[in-house]
């Protein structure tokens, strides 16, 4: 069985999905109750993200929100999940 | 205003300002992991401060997030 050296090109890889987004309002689910939305300015290879604007939502029952301006450098490492254009919890 | 930033960039930008994280204070120095250099530290525990140090080492794979306190332009 040959292997194909070749990509697919109708295939969008994650990290142009996250490309894409850069300047666009994102919303991040990290592993612990939490979330952040921003507006992506950039990543890294890690997923390590930069954000400006951002707002970080405590998911608790009474749904505390905490929001900071300037930027963030967000740690990858305790991202679950990206939401492109997504603008956080409902609240 | 808005620019491409990646994460590299933004923390030489932010060497030697003031850091809100979960516990610092000024940023002296950060490497690739994240691991980070504070001076005058101050450490919150659930919003109560805690201890201050005047230099202080963290562990990077603890940091959630770096956030500057102040905007530069």
């Amino acid at each position: 069985m040959s292997v194909n050296a070749t990509t697919n090109p109708s295939q969008l890889l994650p990290l142009e999905l996250v490309d894409k987004c850069i300047g666009s309002r994102i919303h991040i689910v990290m592993k612990s109750d939490k979330e952040i939305v921003g507006t992506l300015l950039g990543f890294d290879d890690f997923v390590n993200m930069v954000l400006e604007d951002v707002t970080e939502f405590e998911i608790t029952p009474e749904g505390r929100r905490i929001t900071k301006l300037d930027q963030i450098l967000l740690n990858g490492n305790n991202i679950t999940m990206l939401v492109p254009g997504g603008e956080g919890p409902e609240v | 205003m808005k620019q491409k930033q990646s994460p590299s960039d933004f923390l030489k930008q932010i060497i030697g300002w003031p850091v809100l994280k979960l516990t610092s204070r000024v940023l002296a120095c950060l490497d690739g992991y994240m691991n980070i250099a504070l001076e005058q530290m101050e450490e919150y525990v659930n919003g109560q401060l805690k201890n201050k140090y005047e230099d202080a080492f963290t562990g990077g794979n603890n940091v959630l997030y770096i956030s500057t306190q102040k905007r530069r332009m």
